[in-house]
């Protein structure tokens, strides 16, 4: 998930240039792709051959450490299939309601019999301003009180199994706790236990009420985008103890592998985008029925709109479908170039992409709450239609959430838990991506300016890191700013050091392996720092666990550069032949005494370079493992010190403040005289825009 | 604003004769030419360069002050990536604002101040001495101190109007994006929402011209704020497309080289050394060619308003 896209200004040079891109592709962008009877959309996507393959049994899944997992050949080919969602789902587009009904097929995976079920209705986190979800007033998105309450009743859960009689244990079920009005988390007993290894079925029938667009989900006048709406049973731990929480404001989900099933049944004239490849559709009584089904994966999302446009491309072999509202064409086309990049590069450094499709939702801006999300195949972006070409949100925004689809979707993390484990590794992953496509200037590259996606998160990151640690839970950050800056860009930023400290090759293989070697299987920190510590040592594997659980931070600083003109050495010297003596303190033809004191303060430790800068022009380089605190480099030689900086090619971006990362000796500064030019240069402008 | 002898008929009319100002004679409506007053524009230039420098020159003292380490100075600031620059903007996110809240400042005081210079560069353009010299720097300073007064009643007159057109357009824009929201879509909806406001820029764009027009009209024939802006609208009305024309296309044009620069600015980079000297040279290229643009614009606005007392009764 990201935070809501970058929305331009209306005003302004920027505006003003996007105003007139848009204008551009007024008349010649947002040619329908719709091609089918009048009124009546094709499907979004192809339909595809529904593969039937048994899932193993979680013994067969390999947990193999080393370097088995640095290609794909030991990729397991699916997940413990534990729960599978058959449903059929009826869309009312005018009362914005839901009707779903099915089964709920759930293998106890646990040790341990299961006397109860956990059952998430995130849909009642916006039922009224006493879910946990409203109460928790962290700020961020999603915080304003929708003008259109959401929620979901379940109306009957009739428990199948074994030779008893069906019955109906939602009656009993407990929606909330005492004195606690949240209902997003429900506790169903059951008449008896279900022993480890047994399957129940239950059949749910479900009625929602979406929201007004808000936090992922929701309704805007015909567009519907329609997540977190069914009844889903939580994750019950192999130790038999159940990963269950209400909706926290700033946590996302976790779940068990399955396969799931859906037909939607929406209005004819609607397009359908879902989780999952279409297996099956038809138009009849003025209803579109379209089947969609996933296996392998762990939640389902949709959205129908009348509105949408869509483009169609396979790329890497994954028939990608963007749907798009009228006049974003232009969007849309940068999105499909970003996945042409993205799909083939996250594919060869994460594992392959195992899924036959993949589908890419723009909404509009005023149903932007639902932009920038991740599900299982489907992924939400966002942005103004207007977006200049040199703002490269669009394509951030995309290879974010595309890039869950490794970092949640095939590991399973739980993102309530460790949000680092999904939204951290992610955005190192966008950084690194959009880096190796666009250069310097991945995040804006517009009017002589770059600044890359990195930089941002870097001084991001750097704001709350004394404030409280990356690893921990989502619902545990104190306000939605720290958890943006810690668990995106402070994660992000350490990561990004590791791979400029040690090399691109290791970081990126270490990132993968631990992405092959944990697909489907729902790790933890300690894996990823094992895996870490594996490929690049057990002093990176320990700077990281400092990094994410200690509130680890550095600060490399010169302390001071000094150059004296050395006296000559005194005493006797033979030298060619004759003896000579030199007096103590005598002066000249002696060189130059050069000292350096490098500090590191902080809790973290990386190797980095120091370089001296010489009277000649020429560079000495020094290199420090970056142990004990502070480092001297004296040297006697025949130039004079001019400069020293440490860390000169910018590594350790995580450095707390790189302003100490240099010193002149004494008069030897550099001018301020870049920022002099330009400054005057925007003023000189300014002023020709306001003066007469 | 002194210079070399111009060769330029000067004006005999009885009656434009009787408008001359001490020593100083109007120049015929076909002598009114930019091209011919290099030094006054360069006095433009030069003034907008001093009130620039009131904010570039500290802005450069806290860029110094947080990187006199380096040996390049403020270099990293400016190296792609832009990890110092964020890191900068961050860390002296107090004295950054306080710089910006200066800045704010030297725009508000250019903008009424830059009235006095722009009455000179009027003055310098629309007359000659006796000798037929260009009048000279302090001659046309003096003049501009005499035309601030009616040229801010312009000012205020044409700011007020603009301000509430653009309200106007504002609103009517908005209320037009949320009335066809629905049945357009969103990005169709916004764009018709940005033709409608751009007929009402369109609109500011004919009050700015009106308020050229009247500034000419104050500097050449000496008349008050609000006989000028009369004036100037008269001049509009009579030839509203050739004269917003000629307005336009130096407005349209003066952004080209601004855009070229930047295109090509994160290519030579301008670290340091010849690469920031040509960069500079390049920024006050720009800077000087939009000023001779809006010089030659205010001499098409004294020919226009020349025009239009002509055709007068």
């Amino acid at each position: 998930m990201m935070p809501p896209p970058v929305r331009l200004p209306p005003v302004g040079l920027v505006g003003l240039v996007a105003v007139a891109l848009g204008l551009v592709s007024l008349g010649a962008l947002g040619v329908p792709t719709r091609a089918a009877a009048p009124g009546v959309p094709a499907p979004a996507t192809a339909p595809t051959p529904v593969e039937e393959v048994p899932a193993p049994g979680p013994e067969a899944v390999a947990r193999a450490v080393g370097p088995a997992f640095d290609d794909d050949a030991a990729l397991p080919a699916h997940a413990d299939d534990v729960v599978d969602y058959t449903l059929r789902a009826s869309l009312d587009p005018v009362a914005h309601t839901v009707h779903g009904e099915g089964t709920i097929a759930w293998r106890n995976t646990s040790t341990q019999p299961a006397r109860e079920l956990w059952v998430h209705l995130y849909l009642n986190a916006f039922k009224n301003q006493r879910s946990a979800f409203f109460r928790e007033s962290v700020g961020g998105r999603g915080s304003a009180a929708p003008e259109d309450w959401g929620w979901i009743d379940v109306r009957s859960m009739v428990l199948r199994s074994g030779d008893g009689a069906p019955v109906d244990v939602w009656p009993s079920a407990e929606l909330h706790r005492p004195g606690d009005d949240d209902e997003t988390d429900a506790r169903v007993p059951l008449p008896r236990a279900v022993a480890p290894g047994e399957t129940v079925q239950l059949d749910v029938v479900f009625d929602d009420k979406l929201p007004i667009v808000v936090e992922r989900t929701g309704y805007r006048g015909r567009y519907h985008m329609v997540g977190q709406w069914f009844p889903k049973i939580a994750r019950l731990e192999p130790d038999g103890t159940w990963a269950h929480f209400p909706f926290h404001h700033l946590a996302e989900f976790y779940a068990d592998y399955g396969t799931y099933d859906v037909t939607l049944d929406v209005p004819a004239a609607y397009t359908i985008g879902a989780t999952g490849p279409l297996v099956d559709w038809r138009v009849a009584d003025g209803r579109r029925v379209e089947r969609h089904r996933q296996a392998d994966v762990h939640d389902f999302a949709w959205t129908a709109w009348d509105a949408w446009q869509t483009m169609r491309e396979t790329i890497d072999g994954v028939d990608v479908t963007l749907l798009h509202p009228p006049g974003f064409t232009r969007l849309a086309r940068r999105e499909l170039a970003t996945l042409r990049f993205a799909l083939p590069y996250y594919s060869a450094h994460y594992g392959r992409y195992p899924y036959a499709a993949l589908t890419v939702v723009h909404p509009q801006e005023d149903a932007g709450e639902s932009g920038g999300m991740e599900y299982p195949t489907l992924i939400t972006t966002g942005g103004s239609w207007m977006t200049p070409p040199g703002v490269l949100a669009p394509e951030i925004v995309t290879i974010h959430e595309m890039g869950h689809q490794w970092f949640y979707g095939l590991v399973g993390t739980n993102e309530l838990a460790w949000p680092f484990l999904d939204e951290g590794l992610n955005q190192f992953a966008e950084q690194d991506g959009m880096a190796k496509w666009r250069g310097p200037g991945s995040a804006l590259e517009l009017l002589g300016l770059s600044v890359g996606d990195a930089a941002l998160d870097a001084v991001d990151g750097n704001v709350g890191v004394h404030d409280e640690p990356v690893a921990q839970a989502a619902s545990a950050f104190t306000t939605g700013a720290n958890y943006g800056r810690l668990v995106y860009a402070r994660t992000a930023s350490v990561m990004e050091t590791l791979r400029r400290v040690y090399g691109d090759e290791p970081v990126l293989r270490a990132l993968g392996r631990y992405a092959r070697r944990y697909r489907f299987q729902h790790p933890v920190p300690e894996d990823l720092l094992v895996v870490f510590g594996e490929v690049l040592g057990p002093k990176v594997e320990a700077t990281l666990r400092t990094a994410l659980f200690e509130k680890g931070w550095v600060d490399y600083a010169v302390e001071g550069a000094w150059s004296r003109k050395a006296p000559r050495a005194a005493g006797v010297f033979d030298r060619k032949g004759t003896r000579e003596r030199v007096e103590p303190g005598t002066r000249g033809e002696g060189g130059w005494d050069n000292s350096v004191l490098v500090r590191r303060r902080g809790t973290l430790s990386f190797p980095v370079d120091v370089v001296m800068t010489m009277a000649d022009g020429t560079t000495r380089l020094e290199r420090w493992d970056g142990d004990g605190d502070a480092k001297r480099f004296s040297w006697h030689g025949p130039t004079a010190l001019l400069a020293c900086t440490v860390d000169p090619e910018d590594r350790v971006i995580v450095d707390g403040n790189l302003e100490n990362n240099r010193a002149t000796t004494e008069g030897h500064g550099g001018s301020g005289s870049r920022t002099l030019e330009r400054a005057t240069y925007w003023m000189q402008l300014a002023l020709q825009a306001v003066s007469p | 604003m002194s210079g070399a002898a111009v060769d330029v008929p000067l004006v005999d009319d009885a009656a434009e004769s009787a408008r001359r100002q001490d020593d100083l004679v109007l120049l015929t409506t076909p002598a009114i030419r930019a091209r011919r007053h290099p030094r006054a524009i360069a006095g433009m230039w030069a003034w907008q360069t001093v009130l620039a420098l009131l904010v570039g020159w500290p802005a450069a003292g806290l860029a110094h002050a947080a990187w006199s380490g380096d040996a390049h100075g403020d270099a990293p600031l400016w190296a792609p990536g832009g990890h110092a620059l964020a890191d900068w903007l961050w860390r002296d996110q107090h004295a950054l604002t306080e710089l910006s809240h200066g800045a704010a400042l030297v725009l508000v005081v250019g903008a009424v101040a830059g009235l006095v210079p722009v009455a000179a560069l009027l003055v310098a353009l629309a007359y000659a001495t006796r000798d037929r010299l260009p009048p000279g720097f302090t001659r046309c300073m003096a003049e501009g101190f005499r035309a601030f007064r009616p040229m801010i009643v312009l000012l205020a007159m044409a700011t007020l109007l603009q301000a509430l057109t653009l309200a106007a357009g504002a609103l009517v824009a908005g209320g037009v994006e949320h009335a066809t929201h629905g049945w357009l879509g969103e990005a169709r909806a916004q764009q018709l929402e940005a033709l409608v406001f751009l007929v009402f820029l369109a609109a500011v764009s004919f009050v700015g011209v009106a308020h050229d027009l009247g500034r000419a009209a104050v500097v050449r024939f000496g008349v008050g704020g609000i006989r000028g802006f009369a004036l100037g609208a008269r001049t509009l009305r009579l030839y509203p497309v050739s004269t917003w024309w000629s307005w336009a296309w130096r407005a349209l044009a003066s952004l080209a080289p601004v855009l070229a620069v930047a295109a090509v600015a994160g290519r030579i980079g301008g670290e340091g050394g010849v690469a920031l000297v040509f960069l500079g040279v390049m920024h006050q290229a720009v800077v000087g060619a939009r000023v001779a643009l809006r010089a030659s614009w205010l001499a098409r606005a004294l020919r226009g308003v020349d025009g239009t007392l002509r055709r007068v009764p």
